[in-house]
């Protein structure tokens, strides 16, 4: 227990260097861009009609301070992070004066509801089908599923996305193509109000699934096929252990411990919101809102989503190193 | 033999004794066989072995890598997979109780009897237990649906068990990677006689262990075998584990047995060129000089050499084991070989 407590305070510094290092990347990366946002509002709001320079002159000097630019860089630096360790990153640009913790937290349960259902559905489906393909290989369903998840794994993510939309919104338009819900519908708890997200979500998230699927079919089923020839399976075999169980606790309990890693880090990468699905299928979540934020050079914005991306990047990492020697008893904790 | 003889040889026997010997293998051939693009390619590893193993017996296979005595064993366990196909002959077993004929039977008549009365210690036991599974669940996988017993008493006969081998229960609780290598393969043995089988098949279960641990290894079988009577066959390279466990020996040359014997007269008096070699070449403390190799190397299984397989590499072959293949001969008191020098066949 004690070498546990141990690797817990080694592996919790690891993250919070981590997301130190991160972050500070991310702040190093938005200053060097050449967009100045004060000038930016400022010539926004003065664009129609005149505005005298003492005028100007004050607003300059109460944007600087409310984006953090008042004083020397090395001023500048400290209350970046003063503000950032309590989740403050500064009004937004293009929605000003929206903070932009508030535009993330609207943003992120759809970005969350939609890819969590569709990240743990392809993961279950890939790994399971792949696990039986590769331990049956002779049966002819799971071989022509093998043919069909390696058809559409290389497909590129925008045309299973595009193909959807055209066959299920134009061809035979029976589900929503675009939003997160139904544009006349409340949006309180109700069941209309959750039946329309449902729809809405279907054709973002089955693009994700077929797409995310294939990776994790060929990968289980090439990881099942190299365990099923190793001596502890073919042991079992021939002792008789029943065949279930062996697809079970032998055969796909050694093979998940790989993809289980797998799934944490795109558990994490979720954060940065799915770019393209969201903007083909006008998704209000995190990816189209980073995308418009990158647009309108609204570096505050860019600067919240990458540190919680990369927050939320750190911790799945974390959760995983410590699960790990629960799935593996032989991962050693020193 | 006399009449008399006979007769108190017969009489001798009880009458409960089984008839029949625990293992019966006739004739039997097995090949790799690969089909690639339309080319069919065969390596005969077990080519046309006979042999008998009686019960309470341990019956020893030695030749050198390559000669087709994992290709046997893994035949006569029934744990083949293609491209290793049987080609003809038979693998008899006589449990005592119940008689099989191994290659008539359904997979799941098969599955049956294995554990219950037919164990396999597999080659590198090593990594035959599951790395994620505890030492006892792999022992109720294994054992638990032959036992008939309910969850609690088979736990503690397995315990028992374990204890009878010297081995402490505690090892259930360990994952394979806590174990020594040594403890490992001992824990392999318990798990493949815990169901007190009539016949155990070992697979070189001391090759990766010093020579400490394989002693006690060995020792440990030998007490299994004493203890529950069983019959065991046993395959490894190391002709000093023969020496101390076997009772009777059969020494495999490309496929083919070509001598058996009581181990005992083999090492005596062996008389097949390559048993000879194979006993001569075995250093003894004292020795003056280097002991000298056999030249050459075992054939090409798949394009074997006609007549005798050992003649190429022979210091004796003569013009018919270039052409005719030797038949197995008996030379009196289980003795068999089979060699034209020994037992004079000549070009017809």
């Amino acid at each position: 227990m004690k070498t546990y407590a141990i690797y817990l305070a080694k592996r919790l510094l690891q993250f919070v260097l981590v997301v130190f290092i991160g972050i500070n990347l991310t702040y190093v990366i938005s200053h060097a861009t050449p967009i100045d946002p004060v000038e930016q509002t400022i010539s926004a709001l003065t664009s129609f009609g005149n505005t005298s320079p003492e005028a100007i002159e004050t607003m300059r000097e109460s944007l600087r301070e409310l984006y953090g630019m008042s004083g020397t860089p090395v001023e500048q630096y400290l209350s970046f992070w003063s503000r950032i360790v309590v989740g403050d990153f500064g009004p937004s640009l293009s929605a000003f004066p929206t903070p932009v913790s508030e535009l993330i937290l609207r943003a992120l349960p759809w970005t969350i509801g939609l890819l969590v259902v569709a990240t743990v559905l392809a993961w279950l489906l890939g790994n399971l089908l792949g696990g039986l393909a590769g331990y049956y290989r002779k049966n002819r369903l799971l071989k022509a599923m093998g043919l069909i998840a390696m058809g559409l794994h290389p497909m590129p993510y925008y045309v299973v996305a595009f193909v959807l939309l055209v066959v299920f919104g134009f061809m035979w338009p029976v589900l929503p193509i675009s939003g997160g819900s139904g544009i006349g519908v409340d949006r309180g708890f109700s069941f209309d109000f959750v039946y329309s997200v449902f729809l809405h979500s279907l054709l973002p998230a089955l693009s994700l699934v077929l797409v995310g699927l294939g990776g994790w079919f060929l990968g289980m089923r090439a990881l099942v096929s190299n365990i099923v020839t190793e001596d502890y399976v073919v042991y079992a075999e021939l002792g008789g252990v029943d065949r279930r169980r062996i697809l079970g606790s032998y055969v796909m309990r050694n093979a998940l411990v790989p993809q289980v890693t797998g799934l944490a880090m795109s558990l994490g990468a979720i954060f940065t919101g799915a770019i393209i699905t969201e903007e083909v299928f006008g998704y209000p979540g995190i990816g189209s809102l980073l995308v418009d934020a990158v647009h309108a050079g609204d570096y505050s914005l860019v600067l919240g989503i990458t540190s919680v991306s990369i927050v939320a990047v750190s911790l799945a990492v974390l959760v995983i190193d410590l699960l790990y020697p629960l799935l593996d008893p032989r991962v050693q904790v020193e | 033999m006399t009449l008399h003889q006979l007769n108190n040889h017969l009489n001798s026997v009880p009458e409960t004794a089984p008839t029949s010997p625990a293992l019966r293998v006739d004739g039997l051939k097995a090949y790799y066989q690969t089909r690639w693009f339309g080319i069919t390619r065969e390596v005969r590893a077990v080519d046309d072995i006979t042999l008998r193993i009686e019960h309470d017996e341990i019956y020893g296979i030695a030749g050198e890598s390559s000669s087709g005595k994992s290709s046997l064993i893994k035949t006569i366990a029934g744990a083949i997979r293609p491209p290793l196909n049987v080609v003809s002959g038979s693998v008899n077993f006589d449990f005592g109780t119940r008689k099989v004929d191994l290659y008539s039977l359904k997979p799941e008549e098969r599955t049956a009897i294995r554990w219950k009365h037919l164990a396999y210690i597999m080659q590198g036991s090593m990594s035959v237990l599951n790395p994620l599974r505890r030492v006892r669940q792999s022992f109720v996988d294994f054992a638990f649906r032959h036992m008939g017993l309910p969850m609690p008493a088979f736990l503690r006969a397995v315990e028992e068990h374990l204890l009878k081998l010297h081995l402490q229960p505690g090892v259930l609780d360990s994952y394979p990677h806590e174990l020594s290598g040594g403890m490992r393969q001992r824990v392999v043995i318990a798990l493949a006689t815990v169901c007190r089988p009539g016949f155990i098949i070992a697979d070189e279960p001391t090759t990766a262990l010093d020579v400490v641990v394989q002693k006690s290894v060995l020792t440990m079988i030998r007490e299994v075998q004493r203890e529950m009577r069983a019959s065991i066959l046993f395959v490894t390279h190391d002709m000093a584990v023969h020496a101390n466990l076997t009772d009777r020996l059969g020494i495999m040359y490309a496929g083919r047995l070509v001598e058996e014997g009581r181990t005992r007269d083999l090492f005596r008096n062996p008389r097949h060129p390559y048993t000879i070699h194979l006993i001569r070449s075995l250093p003894r403390i004292g020795d003056a000089e280097p002991r000298k190799g056999l030249e050459g190397t075992p054939p090409n299984l798949a394009d074997p050499p006609p007549g005798c397989r050992f003649h190429p590499r022979c210091p004796i072959a003569m013009d018919v084991c270039r052409v005719v293949v030797p038949p197995m001969q008996s030379l009196g008191g289980g003795h068999r070989v089979a060699c034209h020098a020994v037992t004079g066949g000549t070009v017809q």
